[in-house]
């Protein structure tokens, strides 16, 4: 095996490791029972080997993050074929660590610094700011899309 | 032997009974309306969409034997049409904070299926989803402050932070949980908490990681308030837009925009201490 394909392997193995800490972490504060917490680190770990695969062929963060989020939501679906199961919660503790919450900060306080700085040199912090801003819209777009689709495809339509 | 039947009984009943009997038909209607209305709530108060609150509300209707006109679902309040006998009542409630929690939106629509399945007579069935309101188990403080914390943790390794800074930010997104547990449930703001959590978690994460010598100071001091990212509600916001259910979708979203605005302003603040301080 070559040592490119270690190190990626390695990449895969260490976003699947704290992607699946983090659906887990959530998977608590959303009050998933302790056996639903297993498929919680089962679907952080898939969401983001996903994620990291579709980023390793060159695709953009949001393509990536639209098929990461599909995936996950077509294994819950799948995987809870009856009513009554509330599959919602176990796709977005899944998919939490791909939701773009730093963009989302580093936008607001880039926004936010604005203020202090003269309009001369403030160019390239808006231009920061405004691609950290459209970064989250089409982020958090492409992970609501995927993550919606299986549902209403689904025979009991998410309930 | 012939048996005979008696002759069946063809008179009108009085006036005043006839009301009375309306009005009993009405009464129950109303109470069947309320407790479809109160299901709605509950489902709505532990994360789920529009869409779930509707065939909540809808399957409780039909199995407690009236028929559901219409659900209308605001931010902060449900209305619900139903009629039965001649009847129709339309009910409002209020509806609080809207929260995560699975076990109890799992519980719920068990029991909302049971009722279309098998009917049910309304107080029992309010009982029942009064029990699973109070019963339902949930973690302890602790336990979901250490979960949120490891979160934190792990997002910040997924940003790339370096291993110096794990345990800074651990610790400040534990300490960021419980103080907004706490403050929560002694009734603030949810956008003041959300800012003064933001601050707390920054700070904390950032000047621990300053004192284990990491390189990513930065990248602690944002990771650390990752706890607040409400992901729940970004994306019921769309799977509401979706689903045709915009004022909501809308709703959710204009809350999501001003909890992040607030907790930026908490991260901005405690970026101009670290400076100060180190």
């Amino acid at each position: 095996m070559s040592a490119d394909v270690i190190t990626t392997l390695l990449h895969i193995g260490h976003q699947a490791l704290f992607g699946a800490v983090a659906a887990v972490g959530f998977g608590v504060l959303f009050n998933i029972g302790p056996h639903s917490l297993i498929r919680c680190a089962l679907l952080g770990a898939l969401a983001l080997s996903v994620r990291t695969l579709c980023q390793n062929a060159g695709w953009s963060l949001e393509g990536s993050t639209f098929v990461a989020a599909l995936t996950t939501a077509s294994a819950v679906y799948i995987g809870s074929p009856r009513r009554g199961q509330a599959p919602n919660a176990l796709t977005i503790a899944g998919c939490i660590a791909m939701v773009p919450g730093a963009f989302f900060i580093e936008a607001l306080i880039g926004f936010l610094s604005l203020t202090s700085l003269p309009p001369e040199t403030a160019g390239p912090a808006i231009a920061r700011s405004l691609t950290a801003l459209l970064r989250v819209i089409f982020t958090l777009g492409a992970l609501g899309a995927g993550l919606t689709i299986p549902a209403q495809l689904a025979r009991h339509r998410g309930f | 032997m012939t048996v005979t039947s008696p002759p069946a009984d063809t008179r009108e009943p009085p006036h005043g009974h006839r009301a009375a009997l309306a009005d009993d038909a009405y009464h129950e209607l109303e109470k069947i309306t309320d407790t479809a209305l109160a299901f709605g709530r509950v489902l709505m108060e532990s994360g789920a969409s529009v869409k779930v609150i509707e065939q909540g509300a809808t399957l409780v209707v039909q199995g407690l034997g009236a028929r559901p006109i219409g659900l209308r679902a605001g931010y902060a309040s449900l209305t619900l049409t139903a009629s039965a006998g001649g009847h129709r009542v339309t009910r409002m409630r209020p509806v609080g904070r809207h929260l995560v929690n699975h076990r109890l939106d799992r519980a719920v629509r068990h029991l909302a299926i049971d009722v279309a399945e098998r009917g049910g007579d309304h107080a029992h069935v309010r009982a029942e989803l009064d029990r699973l309101v109070a019963e339902t188990p949930r973690y302890s403080p602790w336990l979901v402050a250490l979960g949120t914390g490891s979160a934190c943790a792990a997002f910040g390794k997924l940003l790339g932070m370096d291993v110096a800074a794990i345990l800074p930010v651990l610790a400040a997104g534990t300490i960021g949980q419980l103080a907004r547990h706490h403050l929560l449930h002694r009734g603030f703001n949810v956008f003041v908490v959300a800012a003064f959590v933001a601050l707390l978690s920054a700070t904390l994460g950032g000047l621990g990681a300053i004192a284990v010598h990491s390189a990513t100071v930065a990248l602690a001091t944002v990771a650390a308030t990752l706890l607040l990212v409400p992901g729940v509600p970004a994306t019921n916001a769309q799977t509401d837009i979706m689903d045709g259910y915009p004022t909501v979708g809308s709703a959710r979203a204009v809350w999501v925009a001003m909890l992040m605005i607030f907790a930026s302003c908490g991260i901005w603040a405690a970026q101009a201490l670290i400076a100060g301080l180190s």
